[in-house]
């Protein structure tokens, strides 16, 4: 696994890293040095999210040890924000002539895949899934097909950018605060909307789990706009009760009610939400799946980064369940278990 | 003609985006793709949109193109050749 996310996720320990965390209501990914992982004379064309998901991707495939990737599939919910705005403003300024080709080739969503492909010679299958917060669920679910049909491994993974123009728009749909919000204190600030965010994560997955896997996932449900009853039902479907929950809580009164069920079926179980860490974005998900995975092979929980959290956690812990859902209408449950 | 190809060498560094790159590191008569700048099919592309930009020079033949962009001192005598007397 890896991630380039606003926390010391890329280099370094997570249990010790001190947490970002931001009164702007954006959450913006620590950028590592670049020149290890990508030769300068790519690095210079490419945009932001082409050099996050592109290093987290290397930087993944270094952990996992394998040589050549198999099946690259991934989720983003926006590609390149970066290369489309670029494009779209010069087709206005330029009256649709004169047009650079790198910001059009780069806005497509698959870029990141095929810069993979090209740098790691894949010639395997290659997808990457644009379904706003199902995205990368999906490029789940694919993968999952694909070990199921007997793919050795997957490189399967999500990334993301924010940008001043598209913060901007959310802005004016209510995908955030109004006010100025301090990301450590983002679940007391009930009010509509939640701070945006950004990040790049990838995973190896492999159809048997193997001493070296982080975790092993057993479970999973994907629900579009459900009724609270219907989330309670497939909530109640993971029969075993986990020992911990990391859920998507943003903070956001206008759809807080989905997480209000989740209380009431695990109560008494300990909760630690992410968003606080990462920020809301299509393929957010895909963060605190990794922070799961972290979690369920290091038994440990990195306790700075929840300084709110007044409930017991669990010293060891063998399975978690992960909540989270886009604004009410992608829900995704997955459960995680210590292998 | 000297202003010309400081000038022409200073628009390729921002287009192309060539970070580590001065405008008196590039020779005027040296290759821009393959050995020399090590330029690749996309640059050229971006090269063409540069003399559409900024000269309004649009290049219709990719033969002539493949001439044109050979290197500095080739761009900047076929601008020179564009502009009216």
């Amino acid at each position: 696994m890896a991630a380039i996310s606003p926390q010391s996720t890329f280099e370094g320990d997570i249990f010790s890293a001190p947490m970002v965390h931001t009164d702007s209501n954006l959450l913006s990914c620590i950028e590592p040095d670049y020149k290890p992982f990508i030769p300068g004379n790519s690095l210079r064309r490419m945009t932001r999210v082409l050099k996050i998901g592109l290093t987290t991707a290397l930087k993944c495939i270094q952990d996992s040890g394998i040589t050549t990737p198999g099946p690259i599939v991934t989720g983003t919910g926006k590609g390149s924000l970066q290369d489309t705005e670029k494009f779209i403003k010069e087709i206005a300024e330029y009256k649709e002539t004169a047009l650079n080709p790198t910001p059009f080739i780069q806005s497509t969503y698959n870029s990141v895949n095929g810069l993979i492909a090209l740098q790691q010679k894949c010639t395997a299958y290659n997808n990457t899934f644009v379904h706003r917060g199902f995205s990368f669920e999906n490029a789940l679910l694919d993968s999952m097909m694909l070990l199921q049909e007997g793919a050795s491994h997957t490189l399967t993974g999500a990334f993301e950018e924010i940008t001043k123009e598209h913060f901007y728009i959310k802005s004016r749909i209510g995908f955030w605060k109004e006010q100025p919000t301090d990301s450590r204190a983002l679940y007391t600030h009930f009010s509509p909307g939640t701070i945006a965010g950004e990040g790049a994560t990838f995973f190896t997955l492999t159809g048997t789990p193997s001493s070296d896997s982080y975790a092993a996932i057993t479970g999973f449900k994907m629900l579009y706009k459900p009724t609270a009853e219907k989330l309670s039902v497939a909530l109640k479907d993971f029969t075993t009760a986990p020992d911990l929950i990391i859920s998507g809580r943003n903070g956001d009164s206008t759809y807080e009610h989905y997480y209000e069920t989740l209380d009431q079926c695990f109560q008494g179980i300990p909760q630690l939400p992410f968003k606080h860490l990462c920020g809301e974005y299509d393929t957010a998900g895909a963060f605190g799946l990794w922070l799961a995975g972290q979690m369920l092979k290091a038994q440990q929980i990195p306790q700075q980064w929840f300084p709110f959290s007044t409930e017991h956690l669990p010293a060891n812990f063998n399975s978690i369940l992960f909540y989270n859902h886009f604004y009410g209408e992608q829900h995704v449950m997955l459960k995680l278990e210590r292998v | 003609m000297e202003e010309l190809k400081k000038k022409l060498k200073e628009q390729i560094i921002e287009a192309l985006n060539l970070q580590d790159t001065k405008p008196e590191d590039i020779d005027d008569n040296a290759a821009l793709f393959g050995e020399g700048l090590g330029l690749d099919s996309i640059d050229s592309l971006e090269l063409m949109v540069l003399l559409e930009r900024q000269y309004h020079i649009k290049v219709e033949d990719p033969r002539e193109g493949r001439k044109i962009l050979q290197s500095v001192q080739s761009m900047a005598e076929f601008i020179q050749s564009k502009q009216p007397a």
